[in-house]
């Protein structure tokens, strides 16, 4: 019985003498008071003179935090890093992102809550308490509530304690000590679960790996596969002689479909230009040239868009000498053709739409440098 | 007597505006109107919570909502009387209408005689409602018979859906269809969060105010507590009903939506936007987010005054750019503000002199006096 004190614990009757004795030995500077009962009772708070628990603010800053956190975010991607028009509306649409602002607020304040409550303020997994060697526990977990005054260094007097304690109305007082040595079994248990964790971590990811490997062709989703149509060499009813495919007709093209002789821009350069200038093809020519060829050589054909430099090539200035001079039978190979790292955009655009682009292309070209002259 | 004085002086301005600006008269006949109603049925929603969940802590408040509740009978009084300026307010009551063959799908519903009968059905509704729950909470203090407590919780689930289904009916009628071209499937509840919100916000100014004269003894902190922490929670549920409304309409910018954000974002609504988001989330969020002011009676009145100023602000931003009206407070919005002030206050201070101001019937009575958080 030699070992240190932790405190002395009053056992009380009911609630209200707990309460009673709580607001006669608080303040008295007794030592510091702790209660322990089988249920939350109203105003003990109050009768202990605790603290306001600090957990409030720390919600309040770190869900603001998450507001900032998200905002500046969803900013940086969408405004800065980038780039991308969706639905039409501006890079930084704050009103897009208000849904992301308002869930990331809730993760953080719940987590905070959460994680602040278990693990720093009751400062769990705490698996073992000096309080647990008590006699009296298995009582105030059932029907009866104590108050202890924990030591709070050596000139702690337990009989005065004990003194004040049955002043105060306790049924019974006992003197709680630290136990001999603190148990290690709290320790093993930790490392126990830790391994058992890992160990399962380990097992499920072999298991993944070997199921993927073992059964390679899992179909993710096979209704598209699945739908009646033609394959390559069915027959059908369709046709005469009962063929899946019939042969084009003699000497005929089928719609959009005329052949492309040409191999280089020089061969294609005595295409011309079939289409008229006027406002409403170079409003066309615009939308399409914005919608395709924008990305990669700017919104000026200045070869400035706004690919990032994973894309590794640089796209044409198009406004230089050289390209003024370009037929535009040319240029129209290169929408055909495309040209090392520019794909071929044939079957993006229709013929008309590619050479409403070409007849906007020379408008940015001439405003590139344009004369007093040009301004209407 | 001060407020019989204003009422009559309120009353002359109306009546000045309405030969002078019909159109700006009717506009503030109609946000007054809803702000009656919304006081009063926000009130008696949160009666009709009690009996329905069995809540305990609001018993001591009951009497005070039921009383508060009393101004629907005012309120659907001005709403029949608001029937008058139909020609003037609606669109779909002017001759040539429907335009196009959108509007012409509406016609079933929007019409002078089906409009007429709908807020008359409201109103009898409302006024038959209040009649019950608080006729049968009086009448219950007088004979203590407990299966009338019974009755009670047996009539609030029938209210529940009448108040669901009125709140919409109200929104659709007396807000959407100054506009009738637009579409929000949201309005009602839009609509609910602000009936709900002056609610609550009439019924804590009139339970502080009578701690005040020293009534209302037993009205500790956690009772008021629990008020504030229904305000607190119901001016979030408004913001994002709102934003929510907004940013599908932003988002999908469709023609028949759009053109009712773009008169209330852009010019000078836009300001009064802002404004709006301010007074009715910033303030009141920031206001009661500690857990100290929730249940302090001053911080609890003044946030409840401004969440009632804000909802007459939001109910003004609802009707008054569909009429191509500007965001003016000049003497037409004065004298009917006035007016319905103190007609609204005249009603509520008659009705705090009848009867206890505890529902001393209540069998639970007790428990609720002991509430604790
Ligand atoms: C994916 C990016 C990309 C897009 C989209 C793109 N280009 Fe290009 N373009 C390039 C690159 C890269 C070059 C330079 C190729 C080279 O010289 O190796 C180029 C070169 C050209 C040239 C010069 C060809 C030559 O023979 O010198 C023309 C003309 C041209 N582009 C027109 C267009 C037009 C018109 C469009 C829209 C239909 C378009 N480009 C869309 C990347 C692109």
């Amino acid at each position: 019985m030699g070992e240190r004190v932790f405190a002395v614990l009053g056992v009380f009757a009911g609630p209200d003498a707990l309460l009673d004795a709580a607001s006669k030995l608080e303040g008295r500077g007794v030592g510091k008071l702790e209660a322990y009962t089988p249920y939350p009772v109203h105003g003990l708070g109050e009768a202990l003179a605790l603290r306001r628990s600090p957990l409030a603010g720390m919600v309040m800053v770190m869900g603001t935090l998450g507001t900032a956190a998200a905002f500046l975010f969803q900013w940086w991607m969408n405004a800065y890093d980038y780039p991308i028009v969706v639905g039409g509306k501006p890079l930084a649409s704050w009103q897009a992102f208000v849904p992301i602002m308002f869930e990331v607020t809730v993760l953080f304040s719940a987590f905070t809550a959460w994680l602040g409550a278990v693990f720093l303020l009751c400062r769990l997994p705490g698996l073992w308490h000096p309080m647990l060697s008590s006699s009296s526990m298995p009582k105030l977990t059932r029907d009866r509530f104590a108050l202890s005054i924990e030591s709070q260094g050596r000139d702690f007097d337990a009989e005065a304690t004990r003194e004040a304690l049955r002043d105060a109305g306790a049924l019974e007082t006992e003197v709680v000590r630290f136990p001999p040595a603190p148990k290690p079994a709290s320790l093993t248990l930790l490392l126990g679960l830790a391994g058992a964790g890992a160990l399962a971590c380990v097992v499920a990811g072999l298991a993944t790996y070997w199921t993927i490997k073992v059964f390679p062709t899992l179909p993710p989703m096979s209704r598209m596969l699945q739908q009646p149509r033609l394959g390559a060499q069915r027959s059908s009813s369709v046709f005469a002689g009962s063929a899946g495919f019939a042969p084009v007709a003699e000497g005929t093209v089928a719609r959009g479909r005329l052949p492309y002789p040409f191999k280089t821009p020089e061969e294609a350069a005595v295409l011309g230009n079939p289409l008229p200038r006027t406002k409403a093809v170079l409003a066309e020519g615009k939308r399409r040239f914005d919608t395709v060829c924008r990305v990669c050589h700017g919104p000026l054909a200045d070869g400035k868009g706004t690919l990032t430099k994973a894309y590794g090539a640089s796209p044409a200035d198009l406004r230089t000498r050289r390209y003024q001079a370009f037929p535009d039978g040319s240029v129209y190979h290169a929408i055909m053709s495309g040209k090392n790292a520019m794909p071929s955009f044939a079957k993006a655009l229709t013929e008309d739409e590619r050479w409403s682009i070409i007849h906007y292309l020379r408008a940015l070209q001439r405003a590139a440098d344009a004369k007093d002259s040009d301004l209407p | 007597m001060t407020l019989r004085v204003l009422a009559i002086v309120g009353a002359l301005g109306c009546a000045d505006s309405l030969i002078i600006d019909p159109a700006r008269f009717w506009a503030n006949w109609l946000v007054w109107t809803l702000m009656l109603v919304s006081a009063g049925l926000g009130s008696l929603f949160l009666v009709s919570l009690e009996h329905l969940t069995g809540a305990r802590w609001s018993i001591p408040l009951r009497r005070t909502a039921e009383r508060v509740a009393s101004l629907l009978i005012p309120g659907s009084l001005a709403m029949l009387a608001a029937l008058i300026g139909i020609p003037v307010l609606f669109p779909w009551a002017q001759p040539g209408w429907p335009e196009d063959p959108l509007q012409a799908g509406k016609t079933a519903w929007l019409n002078v005689p089906f409009f007429t009968a709908r807020a008359a059905a409201c109103a009898a509704l409302w006024i038959g409602s209040w009649k019950v729950l608080a006729g049968g909470s009086l009448e219950l203090d007088r004979t203590r018979d407990p299966r009338l407590h019974l009755r009670l919780q047996r009539f609030s689930p029938f209210f529940i859906a009448v108040f669901a289904l009125t709140v919409t009916v109200t929104a659709f009628d007396w807000v959407s269809s100054l506009s009738p071209e637009w579409y929000s499937d949201v309005l009602g509840v839009y609509l609910f969060a602000g009936v709900f919100l002056s609610g609550l916000s009439a019924v804590s100014l009139a339970a502080v105010s009578l701690k005040k004269e020293g009534r209302l003894q037993g009205v500790r902190f956690d009772h008021l507590y629990n008020l504030g922490g229904f305000l607190f929670a119901f001016v979030v549920f408004w913001s994002y009903i709102a934003f929510a409304q907004y940013m599908l309409m932003w988002y999908a910018h469709m023609p028949e939506e759009i053109f009712w954000y773009k008169d209330r974002v852009e010019g000078a609504w836009g300001a009064a936007t802002l404004g709006l988001a301010l007074v009715h989330f910033v303030i009141p969020f920031f206001a009661l987010v500690t857990r100290g002011s929730k249940g302090d009676p001053r911080r609890l009145a003044w946030v409840s005054g401004l969440v009632l100023v804000s909802h007459y602000a939001d109910l003004c931003w609802l009707v008054f750019p569909s009429l191509g009206l500007a965001p003016r407070f000049s003497w037409p919005e004065a004298a009917a503000g006035l007016l319905f002030v103190s007609v609204g206050l005249l009603w509520v201070r008659r009705a705090t002199a009848q009867g206890d101001d505890l529902p001393v019937g209540d069998p639970a009575l007790e428990e609720g006096l002991a509430f604790r958080l």
